[in-house]
């Protein structure tokens, strides 16, 4: 519990600090139009009934983005459409942290987060979000639960240990390689479970800004 | 340190006592209608003398029995037979069942230990567990929580119990344990997690320890004699370990030793590989890092180590050297030699002399393997033993933050800890390998005790301009390093294969077949479709007089963590990913047992093989670096 105090401090400290100026490096223009169909059945919260013929590269999930009405909301309810930068991450008009895919050009924070999650989570969740044997997949499990109830997880572990299973997922609370890049992780998958991302490396990404280096490096030696 | 002064004291009262094998664990061995350890013998061969399945008859096998563990996760490791009962082993929880083959299997006894499941958190890649061993009576089963445990094999009581490491700082067990005279020799997992490796004797009468000797650090703490324990001939020198790293480093260096064990009781030297040298970022510990990545040859009962031969220093790659060391007696230029043979996961395939520790064949076995163009053997060389590292596949070369692409094989290596077979009859032999490869960055991490230490990123994919397939399944002479025959598969083959004296030989694949093929061209004879996966290993026995084949199915492990949605390869672009096969349109989870039998009475039906399906692919191009 101390662990998770300290860290739910760590990030409000960070989100706390100042506002970041607009990056140079990528032009932030809205995500393209991709997926109208499919993201009017996500929305809806019913299985897709369309789905896109674009789709078919990713295995058939249900993409999210919706670059119409500027507008792309999950199941849960969570619009992901990027809003504003602060520190080199992108965040929704209600401050959640999401990804910012321009072209094939994907943010920092995203492409970060995809070096993370092949590093800490893929050894038990798969590659790419997709799952594996025993683990759930990720890029889903982000569609359906919101931001501090992943939050929550990562930092707390979890455990389903009965007759049928042993399931049991360590508390990366105090692991600042996870921690630290949290939200990076976080918009990863989101970009993996909205269709916006294919599987595999980012081919192009954004530059790291000094903000973000400063708020790593700080974050790191803590 | 006390507990390791007492314990290098006892090493020396008890070296006094001589040199001799477990008796029990020899005898037992020495019947072919057991399986009585799960390397089939002390040598690694994993080859059995029973040959009523023939390569005439093998097309006839049926299910005679099958058995439910109860467990989804990964099923490593193979059930023993001793006499009329079959032990039969499941990944954590890690419940044993013994199993009445007189009596149609009834269940004699089960063990089900209470572990604290926080283990489950800190086992990288699955909870699996490669299965128990029998001496003197005992079953001996060491847990995920590195609880080892001997039971009365008759009844599962238990006799004792000692906790051989620490999972809250990452230590944990998959492998299985080596009874060797009046000890039981262990390894510890949690190269990811910067746990230093190391092996630990134990008293088989109680279980109190009798020596400890770690893969890094201190001479004294290794259990070396810079003067006499040796490497390629020469002795290793003062601090042969800690001159090879930065700093401490070496503390949290890896090193850990949870591959298969084996013995020569002529020599009383123990053989075993060490793994990767921890973080995976290779900036952050410069230096050979020694004694990771090395066989290693130990006295027995003093542990003190004769001879090692590091294979690939400073790794780069997470090419982990604790596969198997499968010891035979060949001739070689014309000699007769005692050898041991090792397939690495960095692809070479490793002939030695034993004895010596002189190194005599490194080749590669699969002909994608492309981060080395081979190894100097040239005794006069600066770099004799090392392998020429390829700079454009040298992630340390290219440096941290870089993403290396195109490396073979990939992390997993070209063969993991899936144990290959040795047929004395064809002096081959019959190896599961993965025909994988990868991109690799490396970056810094920090580190948090009992929490992942890995600091790579990996994508990985099957080898490009091949069969399109992840594996394959060949036969290899470690004399000359040539690939006789390949089978290509199309997933990674990740089940120990098992040879007979009916010039036949077994394995399994991650679809779920068990498949039996010619000893001597590797035609197809047999396959049948089991309920899952097959990551175990095939072992076969008799009883009543009727040879039968075991295999654990139970999808899992690394593999089903990698394969389960299947591999793109990233270089490929967009529009790839639906060309790999995913392994979860294949099979599910579940633990099973399948055992295998010719119809009607003991007398094999002479009937021809069914069914020549897969003609084997040509060597592909040889082995040459």
């Amino acid at each position: 519990m101390k662990a998770i105090t300290s860290l739910t401090a760590l990030v409000l400290g960070a989100s706390l600090a100042a506002m970041a100026p607009a990056q140079e490096t990528t032009t932030q223009t809205p995500p393209p139009a991709e997926a109208g169909a499919g993201a009017a059945a996500a929305v809806s919260g019913a299985a897709p009934a369309a789905e896109p013929a674009t789709d078919a590269a990713d295995g058939g999930d249900a993409p999210a983005g919706d670059g119409a009405g500027g507008s792309a909301v999950l199941p849960n309810g969570m619009d992901v459409t990027a809003e504003t930068e602060e520190n080199g991450r992108w965040y929704n008009a209600e401050g959640i942290p999401t990804f910012k895919i321009d072209g094939n050009v994907v943010d920092f924070a995203t492409f970060n987060g995809y070096r993370r999650y092949s590093a800490e989570c893929h050894v038990c969740h798969g590659p790419d979000g997709e799952g594996s044997t025993y683990a759930p997949a990720l890029k889903n499990s982000v569609l359906k639960m919101d931001y501090y109830a992943f939050q929550e997880i990562v930092a707390s572990g979890k455990q389903e240990v009965n007759a049928a299973q042993n399931q049991v997922m360590p508390a990366f609370g105090t692991n600042k390689n996870v921690w630290c890049y949290v939200d990076d992780i976080y918009v990863y998958l989101l970009a993996r479970g909205t269709g916006e991302l294919p599987r595999g490396r980012p081919a192009e990404r954004g530059d790291k800004s000094d903000d973000y280096t400063a708020q790593e490096d700080s974050c790191m030696s803590m | 340190m006390k507990r390791l002064l007492n314990g290098a004291l006892a090493a020396l009262f008890l070296s006094g006592a001589g040199g001799y094998a477990n008796e029990s664990v020899l005898a037992e061995t020495a019947k072919p209608e057991q399986w009585a350890i799960q390397t089939g013998d002390y040598a690694n061969q994993r080859y059995s003398e029973l040959d009523q399945i023939n390569r005439d008859n093998v097309g006839d096998l049926r299910v005679a029995w099958t058995f439910s563990t109860g467990v989804l996760r990964g099923h490593e490791g193979s059930p023993l037979v001793i006499g009329d009962v079959m032990y039969v082993h499941t990944p954590f929880p890690n419940n044993i069942f013994a199993l009445d083959l007189a009596n149609d299997g009834k269940i004699l006894w089960r063990y089900e230990p209470e572990q604290d499941p926080e283990v489950i958190a800190v086992m990288c890649c699955d909870t699996v567990y490669r299965g128990v061993a029998y001496a003197d009576g005992l079953i001996l089963s060491h847990q995920a929580d590195t609880t080892l445990v001997a039971l009365d094999a008759k009844t599962g009581e238990v006799k004792w119990s000692v906790k051989t490491g620490d999972p809250a700082i990452g230590e944990t067990n998959t492998a299985t344990v080596l009874p060797v005279g009046d000890k039981v020799i262990v390894g510890v997992s949690g190269g990811e997690y910067g746990v230093r490796g190391r092996v630990t004797a134990y008293s088989l009468a109680d279980g109190s320890e009798v020596w400890k000797a770690y893969s890094t650090g201190p001479d004294e703490e290794m259990l070396v004699d810079p003067e006499k324990t040796t490497h390629l001939g020469k002795p290793i020198g003062k601090d042969s370990s800690l001159n090879s790293w930065e700093g401490d480093q070496w503390k949290i260096g890896g090193g850990t030793t949870w591959g298969w064990y084996s013995y020569d009781p002529d020599l009383n030297l123990i053989y075993y590989g060490t793994g990767n040298p921890s973080t995976w970022n290779p900036s952050q510990r410069p230096g050979d890092n020694k004694w990771s990545m090395t066989i290693m040859a130990r006295d027995a009962d003093t542990g003190m180590a004769k001879w090692f031969y590091q294979m690939t220093p400073h790794d780069e790659w997470d090419f982990d050297g604790v596969n198997e060391m499968i010891l035979t007696e060949q001739e070689i230029d014309g000699q007769e030699r005692k050898l041991l043979t090792h397939f690495d996961r960095n692809g070479l395939a490793y002939t030695l002399d034993r004895e010596s520790g002189e190194l005599l064949v490194a080749e590669k076995y699969d002909p994608a393997v492309n981060w080395t163009t081979g190894v100097d053997m040239d005794p006069n060389s600066e770099t004799y033993g090392r392998p020429a590292v390829v700079a454009e596949y040298s992630t340390a070369q290219n440096g941290e933050d870089e993403n290396t692409t195109g490396v073979c094989p990939a992390a997993l290596g070209s063969k993991d800890q899936q144990p290959a077979a040795y047929s004395p009859k064809t002096q081959t032999f019959y190896v599961p390998t993965n025909h994988v490869c990868m991109d690799y960055e490396p970056f810094r991490v920090a580190y948090t005790a009992g929490q992942p230490y890995v600091g790579a990123t990996l994508a990985m994919f099957p080898a490009p301009n091949s069969h399109g397939g992840m594996g394959n399944f060949i036969a290899w002479d470690n004399v000359e390093g040539k690939i006789k025959w390949s089978l290509p598969e199309q997933f990674s083959v990740w089940s120990g294969a098992l040879a007979t004296a009916g010039d036949i030989v077994f394995y399994g694949t991650l679809e779920g077949y068990l498949k039996a093929v010619d000893a001597e061209t590797g035609e197809e004879l047999y396959k049948f479709k089991t309920p899952s996966g097959i990551i175990g290993n095939v072992m076969t026995y008799e009883s009543a007089g009727k040879q039968y084949i075991g295999i654990l199915s139970g999808v899992g492990g690394w593999a089903g963590i990698g394969l389960a949605a299947g591999l793109t390869n990233p270089n490929d672009g967009l529009g790839a990913v639906g060309g790999y096969a995913s392994l979860s349109d294949y099979t599910e989870l579940g633990g099973q047992l399948t055992v295998f039998e010719l119809p009607g009475e003991a007398s094999a039906s002479a009937e021809p093989a069914a069914d020549p399906a897969a003609e084997p692919a040509p060597a592909d191009g040889g082995t040459s670096g």
